[in-house]
């Protein structure tokens, strides 16, 4: 039973990382339309989530994702080049 | 000076006897894996722990290459837990689509690495459930379906005259790609030997795919081989297992492939990152073959034990003498590719990473040949 709690433990903290990246991703593109600015500087909240090494992944998927969106312009943008919900839903 | 000298044996006595502890390492481990990865990487290692000390697919230490210790071979079914925990989550909260969804090439990619996985865990699970003629014939079945479905796998110039006019016939190149990609599948399963080798190849790759291309997918791949090679490295608790170096044979040799096809990597610059499974593969094999043996049977010949043997007279732990083995030989050369491309040192798509795959092959002959002068021969080329 405590094995059992422990898994799930194991899995709930993995579960902060996959939000933090996702949420990240989304608030990042929704903050800066023209997606040139994004923030550089880790917040506490995001060390604590995912790390030093972790924040400069999650920046870095931010930073390609918002490459994408720009690069495509005012086209329909494809599911797999964008990462904010509200982006996807305007276009 | 001798006064110094004992105090530093005292003090390297004294790490070595607290690094052996096993609640010293876990919190070692642990303190690496929430600096570098904060929660999510608590929970990766929480994850490695515990299935490490399941019951299932433990292995004794005689059994496994260079391992003093009874250790766990579902190394590849824990990080195949983490990277689909992650990916499965970020697929449901975010508009991401994975690239199997999206594009045709990754999903065979996908099933050929998950057919690999596959066929290395019913061998974990249960050694020897499959003959290894079985289980080579099925590895050239499934490269074989894949690059004939999906021929953007294979390159059209590696930079090497003679190897270019072969592979740009159709039937041919199909041929030599699929002998090459199961050749490689099985060079890293080979390798696979020592803490830290082929987890650190692992992680310098995945660091070039992620910030070259930034996509998720390389980014969950990362972060599930950084905790695996911190967990591997510290504790020698698990290795790969046939389901891990198959299955990153698989994903590597895919990814690898496409780079040099694309053209955002050069042929040179592969081989520079994967150079030594491939060299101490055919090392291995020419030298099972010259002494009338099968080229697949097992043996304490590899680069990585001589040089354990080297480094064991000279450390008296066990663990670290052999995650130091792993250690300088993923540093000497993969870590050093990952490094010059962090300096932009050199284009990834440059052919002068020939002469850097060059000098490491050149490394590789020169510290065997050393390293067989001073031990003796026998003991390195009886079979097991």
């Amino acid at each position: 039973m405590r094995v059992i709690l422990l898994y799930i433990i194991a899995i709930g903290l993995i579960w902060v990382g996959v939000l933090e990246s996702a949420f990240s991703s989304a608030h990042s593109l929704d903050h800066h339309s023209n997606a040139e600015s994004i923030e550089s500087q880790l917040s506490i909240c995001r060390i604590l989530a995912v790390g030093f090494v972790g924040g400069g992944v999650v920046l870095k998927m931010i930073s390609n994702d918002s490459h994408r969106v720009i690069s495509k312009g005012n086209e329909k943008p494809q599911a797999q080049t964008i990462t904010s919900p509200k982006i996807l839903s305007k276009s | 000076m001798l006064s110094i000298k004992s105090w530093v044996q005292s003090r390297g006595n004294h790490f070595i006897t607290q690094f052996e502890s096993t609640s010293q390492k876990l919190i070692l481990m642990f303190l690496l894996a929430g600096i570098s990865y904060g929660a999510t990487g608590l929970g990766a290692m929480l994850l490695m722990t515990l299935l490490a000390n399941s019951q299932l697919g433990k292995e004794a230490s005689s059994k496994h290459g260079i391992s003093a210790l009874e250790s766990s071979r579902l190394g590849g079914l824990a990080v195949a837990i983490v990277i689909l925990v992650y990916t499965l989550g970020f697929s449901l909260i975010s508009p991401y689509t994975p690239g199997p969804v999206r594009d045709e090439a990754f999903l065979y990619l996908w099933c050929a690495i998950f057919f690999c996985c596959a066929l290395g865990f019913a061998e974990d699970v249960k050694p020897d459930f499959l003959t290894p003629t079985l289980r080579l014939a099925a590895k050239f079945l499934v490269m074989a379906a894949l690059f004939w479905l999906s021929p953007k796998f294979i390159p059209s110039s590696v930079g090497v005259s003679v190897i270019d006019a072969l592979i740009t016939l159709p039937v041919l190149g199909w041929v030599l790609v699929t002998i090459f990609a199961v050749g490689f599948i099985n060079a890293l399963n080979m390798a696979d030997g020592a803490n830290g080798l082929v987890p650190g190849i692992a992680v310098a790759s995945f660091g070039v795919f992620f910030m070259e291309y930034g996509r998720p997918m390389d980014g969950a791949l990362l972060f599930a081989f950084t905790i695996f090679f911190i967990f591997n490295v510290i504790s020698g608790w698990y290795f790969l297992g046939d389901a891990g170096s198959y299955g990153l044979g698989a994903i590597l040799l895919g990814y690898g492939l496409l780079g040099v096809a694309e053209g955002t990597f050069s042929a040179g610059f592969m081989a520079a990152m994967y150079c030594y499974p491939c060299v101490d593969f055919l090392v291995s094999v020419i030298r099972r073959w010259r002494a009338g043996r099968s080229p697949f049977s097992a043996d304490n010949g590899h680069l990585h034990n001589r040089l354990h043997q080297f480094i064991r007279c000279r450390v008296s732990s066990p663990v670290i003498a052999n995650s130091l083995t792993g250690l300088v030989i993923s540093v000497l050369t993969a870590g050093f590719v990952l490094m010059m491309y962090l300096l932009d040192a050199l284009p990834p798509d440059s052919n002068l990473w020939s002469l850097v795959f060059a000098v490491e092959v050149a490394l590789y002959f020169a510290t065997l040949a050393y390293l067989t002068s001073i031990q003796p021969k026998t003991q390195y080329t009886d079979p097991l």
